[in-house]
């Protein structure tokens, strides 16, 4: 390519950008009824998209489970005290791996629906208020939709325990995959759990800052903003096997013991898969 | 067709009020229209009776029976102060006014229905609020604001009087902030500012909903009217970011330590009164309602969603001249509207 071409190139580039953010900054562009915002999100997938391919060196397994159309539910492990990278990781696996690539909803702690900043940029690329009311509305917009029923407790666990599951909540998640019919997808996230490794938090920066907790890692808080630098580990995502509940009915939901039944078997085939999945990437950084 | 007999409507001077009338004057299935208010409106409804009177006055259960309507509308339910109305009126007026006149319902012979024009404001806004509000929600999230515990306690006395007389319909409207060209309303006031203060680092979800489909919404529900709460809402969500882009709107965003005080002085300069509190949560965490049993069971097709009453008020009110017009078909910038399509 000679240089009059390149300089084309360019100029139809910065041309083509400066076209969007007029239009945009006259509000021509589109958001559903969340907030989501496609344009905005395909503008931040680059960032992640690095962090996927050269800072994680993601490997993706078990794509097929993934149905390319109608409701699913995925599932997954939750990590990352200081910034859960899960879902991004998850989303632009899906965005990059998958033969019909779509952009999922996820779950998210209501705490950061309450940060200025953090609260719009997590709508605008497809962060929801975690409820039940909002997830079963999204399923029966036939989205696939991340949650991460460990919580707080997942994400906030120290170092010391990481990849080992927590209590999946009260099971909430599975009531409305019963209600909705959606079939539920677990996954497995391994990498996620070294990026930040908690090793203590203070308990009176949380309260002054009304956060659920804020962690001590080797370089945060200590280095400042460079402390948020997740670390480079080696991630591994693993789509698993659908679980299908369509069979069970309606009415199902109601029952408290098959619920937590359901829950369980997730969490127990999550927790399989990342003890193998551990094995199987072999070192943690390198 | 819905037919109602004769429809009295209370709070008939308020803008929705009159715009009720107005509109039930045109419909066939309406034999009579009284109008109850404190003051005669100020348009002129030609087959509307006007009866002076107070709803906060126990006067209103002699008259109100005596005027053997079918179906009461109320819409003197009040969000900020109007004419003759200060802001130290507004509990009475909504309080005691909507428990005065359940009273005098209870002593209506063979009546059919009540409708009350609420508000949604009773959800509140939070950030863990559900992003769709549907109606059996209310009662799970805390009344914090003052507007909010008035809306609260109103709806508690009308759902009293609702199970007290399973015979009548009772059907607890509850709209969200109505925009359009033309109306005049805090949020209006808001919106044609020159430059427009808003809340540093957050933009909330929004569900403007436009004038015409708050009349038509009201109107629907008098024809036929359902028991329980429906909300009043538009399909979709707007943020405020791009409503005021597409008002062509300058906003600066105002940091948390002074936006305090200035947004007080801002709600006493727009007249928000009781607002302040509800207008300084919903810009900052926005609200979104369920409208499926508006759509589903009153009956009522919304001829504009979030984002078209947006674009509806942005192209016709005047005074709101765009700092970045989006450029005409045909200028050098290509891509513009493009994208979308047509509409």
């Amino acid at each position: 390519m000679n240089s009059a071409d390149l300089a084309l190139e360019w100029a139809s580039v910065v041309q083509s950008s400066s076209e969007r953010l007029v239009r945009r900054m006259a509000g021509e562009y589109h958001e559903d009824e969340w907030g989501f915002d496609e344009e905005f999100a395909e503008a931040a997938f680059p960032i992640f998209e690095f962090l996927y391919r050269s800072w994680w060196r993601v490997q993706v397994e078990g794509m097929k489970n993934v149905p390319g159309h109608g409701r699913a539910l995925l599932v997954s492990n939750h990590a990352g005290s200081v910034f859960p990278f899960d879902a991004t990781m998850i989303g632009t696996a899906i965005q990059k791996e998958h033969p019909l690539p779509r952009w999922s909803k996820a779950l998210v702690l209501n705490w950061a629906f309450d940060l200025p900043f953090v609260s719009y940029f997590i709508r605008r690329i497809g962060g929801v208020a975690a409820n039940p009311a909002n997830l079963t509305r999204l399923l029966e917009q036939d989205q696939p939709v991340m949650v991460f029923p460990e919580g707080v407790k997942g994400f906030g666990k120290p170092f010391s325990e990481r990849y080992r599951l927590q209590r999946f909540g009260r099971g909430g998640f599975v009531e409305v995959a019963l209600e909705t019919g959606a079939p539920i997808i677990p996954v497995a996230v391994v990498g996620s759990e070294e990026i930040y490794p908690k090793l203590g938090e203070s308990s009176a920066l949380a309260k002054i800052i009304g956060a659920p907790y804020v962690p001590i890692t080797p370089t945060f808080p200590w280095l400042g903003p460079l402390g948020l630098l997740p670390l480079p580990s080696r991630w591994r995502i693993e789509f698993l096997e659908p679980i299908d509940l369509s069979g069970y009915g309606p009415g199902a939901s109601e029952d408290r013991s098959l619920v937590f039944d359901l829950s369980e078997q997730v969490r127990e085939t999550i927790q399989d898969a990342l003890y193998k999945g551990l094995v199987e990437r072999g070192p943690a950084y390198f | 067709m819905a037919r109602q007999g004769r429809v009295v409507i209370t709070g008939v001077s308020t803008h929705w009020g009159t715009e009720l009338a107005r509109t039930l004057e045109r419909h066939p299935g309406v034999g009579q229209i009284i109008g109850i208010d404190t003051s005669a409106p100020d348009a002129d409804l030609g087959m509307t009776e006007f009866v002076e009177a107070d709803i906060r006055n126990p006067v209103i259960s002699r008259i109100l029976p005596g005027l053997e309507p079918d179906v009461v509308v109320h819409c003197g339910i009040l969000w900020y102060p109007e004419k003759d109305r200060p802001s130290r009126a507004l509990h009475d007026i909504n309080v005691i006014g909507t428990l005065q006149l359940l009273a005098a319902c209870e002593k209506i012979e063979g009546l059919r229905a009540l409708v009350v024009r609420g508000s949604a404001a009773i959800y509140g806004s939070s950030p863990s609020a559900p992003s769709f509000f549907t109606e059996d929600m209310a009662r799970h999230y805390p009344l914090r604001t003052r507007f909010q515990r008035d809306i609260g306690e109103l709806e508690g006395y009308f759902d009293n009087f609702a199970r007290r007389h399973p015979a009548i319909t009772c059907c607890m409207l509850r709209f969200q902030t109505e925009i359009g060209p033309g109306l005049d309303n805090p949020l209006i006031r808001y919106l044609t500012l020159p430059v427009i203060p808003t809340q540093m680092g957050w933009d909330p979800r929004l569900q403007p909903l436009h004038s015409a489909d708050a009349t038509g919404a009201l109107a629907a529900a008098t024809m036929n009217p359902v028991r329980g709460a429906v909300n009043v809402a538009p399909d979709g969500a707007i943020s405020l970011s791009r409503l005021l882009r597409l008002c062509g709107k300058p906003a600066v965003g105002v940091p948390p330590l002074i936006s305090g005080p200035i947004l007080k002085r801002l709600g006493d300069f727009l007249g928000s009164a009781d607002l302040q509190d509800d207008g300084r949560l919903l810009l900052r965490y926005g609200r979104g309602c369920d409208n499926r049993r508006l759509r589903e069971e009153v009956g009522y097709e919304l001829a504009f969603d979030a984002e078209g009453a947006a674009r509806d008020f942005a192209t016709k009110e005047s005074g709101i001249q765009s700092l970045f017009p989006a450029p005409h078909p045909g200028s050098p910038v290509r891509s513009v509207g493009r994208r979308e399509g047509p509409g």
